[in-house]
């Protein structure tokens, strides 16, 4: 011990670029957010007043606030609940394959590597109105495909391109939870009369049930935050707000419509909701997934 | 209870390694058979299959005169003790143990009295509540134990079962695993490398090399007539001694000068060269030396008490020889002993090909 003490800066200066980072760009923004979310300031920044909590008793009376929350709801849920029922299927699928694993997994990983505003105008081109391939195909089949004019259709292109975007981060984690699985257990369920079927619904995903918990937490966190490259680059929102998600409107209030007190009460709530819900999962889900 | 027959069962993987070359076995109602061999000998790979977790390649596999080939694990009706246990680590105890039951459709009040009654069986009683990482290693593998015996399958198997146990614990079960096989009268197929469990449980004994069965019989029947040099050195702690030695008119010659007499019967000619065989209890040491015994040099002694092991140099031998003594005896190393060879154990094996070379009444 006598040694440690003798050193008791050494180890602050090994974490302090760490420490730095994290100072200048998490915790200065998030002081300045919520110090922020008590004034009103003027577009240009020349003045700012003091407004207590009116910031925030506004949001709580705006109808749009509560729009926006609704979408927000709707678009996590359907996000990370498809992000990851998509990913555990093909981690299943990719791990029965033998010939050629590794070219599937590469392949399957991909899409996490593609920037999320390329993905965006991946997923709009695709599905362009006019000269979109798939919605050619639609047309075909009789579905009029307009996410420029139909909310609905701009909600399921943000979410199938939000999905596309996790599901390969996703799939690393269940291949890997898959993989961890002794195969003796299967064997042994395979011996005691369980099909296929039956042994992946009572042994292999009870087992993957951490592994499902951490990616619930984490496809939360996506679906609320990261994924505004995605939704700026295929419908901004729109139309008619159908894809503002709350931190779709952190950006559209503050640096389009320069009223930056109530971006930033709304980043603050954000953050609140955001907290509060990864709690809710450690608090209720944690303790049923250990075994 | 149930009979199985072996015919010709062989495996080859796709790429090409053959693990099993034709094995045929006949197991009997209530028998249980322990594989035995070296890792790699195939005994995991033959056992894996009787379970129909490996495809058989060619040849039949028949459970009451019913050819089982192509059957799922489950529709063979056999259950099986892994070797890590395979416990199912979300499940509790009961429910490991009534896993099966359940997915057969077993009523549930009767899959608790089923599950109940074993657990009194293999007293698990009081642990049916717990989960497997609240178990010791022993507890493990009475549950794993109990998974087997609470579906009344026709055939257990037991892959290595006790290799993950510290030694006193393994010689508990072993002495368990036999009573409860006996009391079950079921038809057992036991897998291990270690030979004093096969030894001890064995009602006949598979002793396997290379993907082929060397020979099979009762454990004393494989102790005193080894078929070959491989089961002679694999059957018997420790392991049979073997010196060179040349046959003359009835009389093997060792290179040392000694003597020894032929046994009637022995399928070597005047003139060839032998591989002689003799265990470590047959090595009878005596006061003094003539052309009969054996002069060596004591290397190193360890002492087990009961018996003391003497492992011994002989002139103009590359290998020591082993000697079990009684443990009474004083020799330190660097002493002269004299041992005799007891005549009437004495093993002659082909020196190439390692075929026993006794005379083939005997072998049968």
């Amino acid at each position: 011990m006598a040694t440690f003490q003798r050193h008791r800066l050494t180890p602050w200066l090994l974490l302090s670029p760490q420490l730095a980072i994290v100072a200048i760009f998490f915790f200065w923004p998030a002081a300045q957010a919520v110090f922020q979310a008590f004034y009103v300031e003027d577009p240009f920044g020349l003045g700012r007043t003091f407004v207590a909590f009116e910031n925030f008793t506004r949001l709580f009376g705006s109808a749009e606030y509560y729009r926006a929350l609704g979408i927000t709801i709707t678009f996590s849920i359907s996000v990370a609940l498809g992000a990851m029922a998509l990913a555990l299927l093909l981690a299943v699928l990719a791990d029965r394959v033998i010939k050629g694993a590794n070219g599937y997994k590469t392949l399957l990983i991909w899409p996490y590597a593609v920037a999320p505003a390329v993905a965006g105008v991946l997923w709009v081109f695709m599905l362009d109105p006019e000269l979109g391939l798939i919605s050619a195909w639609l047309g075909a089949v009789g579905i009029d495909w307009n996410h420029q004019l139909n909310g609905g259709q701009a909600m399921a292109l943000v979410i199938m391109a939000s999905i596309w975007k996790q599901m390969s981060y996703n799939f690393v984690f269940f291949l890997a939870g898959l993989q961890a699985i002794p195969r003796s257990l299967l064997e042994a369920a395979a011996m005691d009369n369980a099909g296929p079927w039956r042994r992946f619904w009572t042994i292999t995903f009870p087992l993957l049930s951490p592994t499902s918990f951490f990616l619930l937490v984490m496809n939360s966190v996506y679906a609320f935050f990261e994924t505004f490259g995605t939704i700026d680059a295929t419908t901004a929102g729109g139309p008619g707000g159908a894809t503002r998600t709350l931190v779709y409107k952190v950006y559209e209030d503050g640096f389009i419509g320069y009223d930056l007190g109530s971006s930033a009460a709304q980043s603050v709530l954000l953050m609140l909701l955001v907290g509060l819900l990864t709690l809710l999962q450690f608090r209720y889900l944690e303790s049923k997934v250990q075994y | 209870m149930a009979t199985l027959s072996l015919d010709a069962l062989s495996k080859t993987y796709p790429n090409g390694v053959t693990a099993l070359h034709g094995v045929d076995l006949t197991i009997d109602d209530g028998e249980l058979i322990v594989v035995v061999g070296p890792s790699g000998c195939g005994k995991s790979t033959l056992l894996r299959m009787l379970a129909g977790l490996e495809s058989i390649s060619s040849g039949e596999l028949a459970i009451d005169g019913r050819r089982v080939n192509d059957l799922e694990p489950a529709e063979r009706d056999i259950a099986m003790v892994f070797q890590n246990y395979a416990l199912y680590p979300h499940m509790s105890v009961a429910d490991n143990m009534g896993y099966a039951l359940k997915n057969q459709g077993v009523p549930r009040a009767e899959r608790r009295r089923k599950v109940e009654e074993t657990a009194r069986l293999i007293g698990l009683e009081d642990l049916l509540d717990r989960r497997p990482k609240q178990l010791s290693g022993g507890q493990r593998q009475r549950v794993a134990m109990g998974r087997a015996i609470v579906r009344e399958p026709k055939v257990f198997l037991f892959d290595e079962p006790l290799s993950n146990l510290d030694a006193k614990l393994r010689v508990q079960m072993r002495i368990e695993i036999r009573r409860l096989q006996k009391r079950l009268g079921v038809t057992a197929v036991y897998v291990t490398h270690d030979q004093v469990e096969a030894m001890t449980l064995a009602d006949r004994l598979v002793v396997m090399n290379g993907g082929h069965i060397e020979q099979v019989g009762t454990p004393m029947h494989l102790y005193d007539q080894p078929a070959s040099r491989f089961v002679a050195s694999f059957i018997g702690s420790p392991s049979m001694n073997f010196i060179e030695a040349r046959h003359a008119d009835g009389v093997l010659t060792l290179p040392c000068g000694t003597h020894l007499p032929l046994r009637d019967g022995a399928s070597t000619e005047s003139g060839d060269a032998v591989c002689l065989g003799v265990r470590p209890e047959h090595l009878v040491q005596v006061g003094q030396g003539d052309d009969t015994t054996l002069t060596t040099q004591v290397e190193l002694v360890e002492p087990l008490g009961a018996d003391t092991l003497a492992h011994v140099r002989l002139d103009g031998q590359a290998e020591l020889l082993v000697a079990r003594l009684n443990g009474a005896q004083q020799i330190a190393e660097g002493d002269r002993l004299y041992l005799r060879p007891d005549p009437e154990r004495l093993h002659l094996f082909d020196p190439q090909e390692g075929h026993s070379l006794a005379a083939p009444e005997t072998v049968s």
